[in-house]
């Protein structure tokens, strides 16, 4: 039996060794200088330069321009109405192929987290359900997988067929890292397998650990999958590695790494995350109503805490990374960041912030539709309605515009373009303090929530309180005085001020939630939390945060991807299809409507399908362990459960 | 003033939360639910209907009573104990279980239905109001412009009227001399560019911009759009000033494709002006409102 564990333990080893080698194939054709294209045609003695775009260098031509395609060159599927727009079938299958690729990207992610907390909880009980939980996400994520699959092998088929000129070029240019990606893909495929058919195998002791690292490894492939999926989009808006005609100039690493990959990367690892958390508490809310036992409720309800969670505290840094983006999109092309923030584009960015405040208020809800789980919640009741009406005063900010939509007479009875009053609130400056109020506002109630059944003990209560309340207080005094002084400032400094005010929110959030969470030590509890018994209508509130977060992709991504305007490859390759305009915002806005829908019905396809593969099961205890209930650690408990 | 209408809300909050103190000590009840989640929905009306003056346009409003009306339902199923208060009322009147809620629901059904058909009614009358555009208020500028003969890159060039004391170009040369008088002989070189980029601005631009800058001059309203108001915070302080040169030179003709539908009345001064006098009066423009141009460092 020994022997036998050893040998199993070596090949984990063994195994894993050379999983992590293979991460190293990604970079194998940065080795390689490509052959000269013109090596290919009876080799002339010294090779054509041309110089990069956007590095300036000097290189040696070694590939084809980039076509100049004619509106024939376009193929029209002959499809009646709008159908016939062969865009609109790739923009359909690509958002698809997005929402799931995100989708399995980022559930990965989740149970490495929930693992690796399940393996450091020392009360086994709580490791169990830890463990549980993210057993139950990855096997859901496996069916989204091959999904993904098939939705990519459509996505190419499309490509070849609709766009077979565009297509060929871009092919021309990053077949390497195409053929890496497909091995990538089977690398991935390979781990996740073994990650998910090997969980309760691998449940003990070490061999826990190498699961564990397996979720890491699992992480990592996807990661570079990603990436290499970023760099062909990242190619089409701010071209590197070829020269102003199209063609590639033989150094690999620079067609890669072009202005905007990395802040793609960024901005895209956080939303996948932000997303995947979304839709496994929506998963959690799903299954929370269709429950039929008090156990199964519990369950549920903290599942859909846990999600709510981790989709949230990835919000937190996604703007920041947005941020980083737009200013490099801006960095990079004056004429994309004006299109974008303040041209065609503007009106799309009302609907962000719609979206935006929706989440907010998604979040608060549901906290405060929580505290009803636990006993002593009710002394914070009276708060609800001054923080509502904080928010919802920051949100009409946030969202009005600041070009208004109106009539010839309304125009007239403003007697200008701009309202005095509310036209004030359709610059930078009051949306800036609009979402950090909107911000503070929300870890204020989750300070609040952390409290609701807890009676602090602490000698400094006193100071402490005081701390929050000054900290919070200075917070938000800080927050709309720059907001105003951002009127009476030039554009560039005022552009600075939101560093300031981000630190007074990031400060709540941090620190203040460090102090809060000092306070709760040894704190007297005024009951446990009841899982299972948050009203139903919470549960929509979950519904509405993973969906606002899918609309919210599809938004953003048209307006990354119509950014381009008419070119394929942002002034190297025009677009001359016949569809080479900007679809009007309602159209547009109603084709991400239609790409939203398909996607939950997809995704409650993928929830029922899991359901069947695991048919009725025993969930995990939300009791604690008696020695966790001793030591008075957690607080846990089901409804109608005795105390 | 935006301020004030912050504090009339404020206002408002707190005349609620007095009012229902007050019924509580006086009759031992304050308002129920369901009257609480409609007297805020008639406040915020009256609020964002009568009291912002001017009136803000249609769209603005359905916005923000759709706002109003989603957190009113939020605040009020915060806790099962809210909810079921708030649902109570409609619950017995949809029962009917007693003579006054049966009163109730009659008038209910047939005033919905009529309040509905009124609402169609109006909605699908014929108005002779020309539609709604929206607009490209700051589409991209080009690269580069042709004025007069000479390139002019956006992302590069500067005013060569914005000058300090020595007459080198000098961002910051507006706050010193804001307060100061264009007028005064002895002025340094910026204020007399400023003055004559004022002459030329109320020889030419006046009639439509207006005499304050504010985009109300006595043409202003014979045209759609109307003139832009360089007093908001949104138009000239969000811009470079190649952008506004940009604008200047090319006017509504030369707005590009994404700057649709294209129906500004400006006129390309570039063919009335030349490239100093529409730089000059740039710098009017921005000494004038005080705000600054955007710049990128």
């Amino acid at each position: 039996m020994k022997a036998l564990k050893k040998s199993k333990n070596f090949l984990s080893l063994a195994l894993l060794g050379i999983l992590f080698l293979s991460l190293f194939s990604f970079a194998i054709p940065l080795f390689f200088q490509s052959k000269a294209y013109a090596d290919e045609a009876a080799a002339p003695a010294a090779p054509v330069m041309g110089k990069d775009v956007y590095y300036k260098n000097e290189g040696p031509v070694s590939g084809p321009p980039a076509p100049k395609l004619k509106v024939g060159d376009y193929p029209m599927p002959n499809l009646p109405g709008v159908a016939k727009e062969s865009r609109l079938i790739v923009w359909v299958i690509g958002q698809q192929h997005l929402y799931f690729g995100s989708f399995v990207l980022a559930v990965p992610i989740f149970c490495m987290v929930i693992e690796l907390i399940g393996l450091l909880t020392k009360d086994p009980v709580a490791s169990k359900r830890y463990d549980q939980l993210a057993y139950d996400f990855i096997k859901i994520s496996l069916t989204a997988y091959s999904v993904t699959a098939i939705l990519g092998g459509l996505l190419i088929f499309t490509f070849i067929t609709m766009y077979p000129g565009f297509f060929a070029y871009l092919a021309s240019l990053f077949r390497p890292f195409m053929h890496i990606y497909a091995l990538l893909f089977l690398a991935e495929s390979g781990t996740l397998y073994l990650y998910y058919y090997g969980w309760h195998r691998m449940e003990e002791g070490f061999l826990k650990w190498v699961h564990a690292t397996l979720g890491i490894l699992l992480n990592v492939f996807g990661t570079i999958l990603m990436m290499l999926a970023n760099s062909w989009l990242s190619y089409m808006m701010s071209p590197a590695g070829v020269d102003e005609k199209g063609q590639f100039l033989g150094n690999y690493a620079h067609l890669l790494h072009s202005a905007l990959w990395n802040p793609i990367n960024v901005h895209r690892i956080i939303g996948n995350m932000v997303f995947g958390g979304g839709i496994v508490a929506a998963y959690s809310a799903y299954k929370f109503l269709s429950s039929k036992t008090k156990e199964e409720k519990a369950y549920y309800d903290w599942m859909g805490y846990i999600s709510m969670f981790f989709a949230v505290g990835s919000l937190i840094p996604l703007p920041f990374a947005g941020y980083w983006l737009m200013r490099e999109v801006y960095a990079y092309r004056q004429q994309m960041g004006i299109t974008l923030m303040g041209g065609l584009l503007a009106w799309l960015f009302i609907l962000q912030a719609v979206l935006i405040g929706s989440l907010f208020f998604s979040v608060i809800y549901y906290l405060f539709n929580g505290m009803q789980r636990m006993k002593g919640a009710e002394r914070y009741e009276k708060i609800t309605k001054y923080i509502f009406f904080g928010v919802t005063a920051a949100f009409l900010v946030w969202l009005t515009p600041h070009t208004l939509v109106m009539t010839g007479s309304e125009l007239k009875a403003i007697g200008g373009q701009q309202h005095p009053v509310v036209g004030n609130f359709g610059v930078m400056s009051a949306k800036n303090g609009a979402v950090n109020t909107m911000l503070i506002l929300t870890v204020l109630t989750f300070v609040i929530y952390q409290r609701a059944n807890k009676e602090i003990t602490v000698k400094w209560k006193n100071f402490g309180n005081a701390m929050l309340f000054t900290m919070f207080g200075v917070a938000l005094a800080n927050n709309w005085w720059l907001a105003i002084y951002g009127y009476y400032i030039p554009a560039n400094v005022r552009v600075g001020l939101s560093v300031p005010q981000v630190a007074g929110t990031l400060t709540c959030l941090f620190v203040g939630t460090a102090i809060n969470v000092a306070m709760m030590k040894g704190a007297k509890s005024t009951g446990p939390v009841l899982w299972g018994t948050i009203s139903n209508r919470s549960q929509f509130a979950i519904f509405a945060l993973a969906v606002s977060f899918t609309w919210l992709m599809a938004l953003m991504g048209y307006v990354r991807s119509s950014v381009r305007l008419f070119w394929h490859v942002m002034e190297i390759m025009r677009d001359n299809s016949p569809w080479a305009f900007t679809h009007p915002i309602g159209f547009a806005s109603n084709m991400m409507s239609v790409n939203v829908i398909i996607f939950w019905i997809f995704t409650l396809f993928v929830f029922s399908l899991a359901e069947l593969s695991s048919g009725h099961r025993e969930v995990p205890s939300m009791e604690d362990s008696p020695v966790a209930k001793t030591a008075g650690r957690h607080g846990h408990a089901i409804a109608g459960a005795s105390e | 003033m935006p301020i004030e209408l912050i504090l009339v809300e404020v206002f408002a909050l707190f005349l609620f939360l007095a009012g229902n103190y007050f019924l509580k000590k006086v009759y031992g009840r304050g308002v129920s639910k369901f009257f609480q989640g409609v007297l805020l929905l008639i406040a915020a009306y009256i609020i964002f209907k009568y009291i912002i003056f001017p009136p803000i346009p249609a769209a603005l409003l359905y916005t923000y009573m759709g706002l109003i009306t989603l957190v009113v339902f939020l605040l009020l199923s915060t806790t099962d104990q809210s909810w079921n208060e708030f649902k109570d009322p409609i619950v017995k009147t949809l029962e009917g279980g007693s003579p006054r809620f049966k009163t109730i629901r009659m008038v209910t059904f047939v005033l919905v239905p009529v309040l509905a058909g009124y609402g169609s009614y109006n909605y699908m009358y014929p108005k002779y109001q020309e539609p709604i555009e929206l607009r490209t208020v700051h589409p991209a500028p080009p690269a580069s412009i042709q004025v007069h003969g000479s390139e002019l890159i956006l992302q590069k060039a500067r005013s060569p009227f914005r000058v300090n004391e020595k007459g080198d170009y000098d961002e910051k040369v507006e706050d010193r001399y804001l307060k100061a008088n264009p007028f005064d002989d002895k002025g340094v070189a910026y204020l007399k560019y400023v003055r004559e980029g004022g002459e030329i601005f109320f020889q030419n631009c006046h009639f439509c911009h207006g005499d304050n800058l504010n985009g109300a001059g006595m043409f202003a309203f014979a045209f759609n759009p109307i003139p832009a108001n360089f007093t908001d915070p949104g138009t000239l302080a969000q811009l470079q000033q190649t952008f506004v040169f940009w604008r200047v030179a090319k006017g509504g003709i030369g707005l590009p494709r994404e700057g649709f539908p294209w129906a500004s009345a400006m006129p390309p001064w570039e063919k009335h002006l030349t490239t100093d006098e529409i730089w000059k009066v740039i710098e009017f423009e921005y000494w004038h409102t005080g705000y600054y141009p955007r710049t990128w460092d």
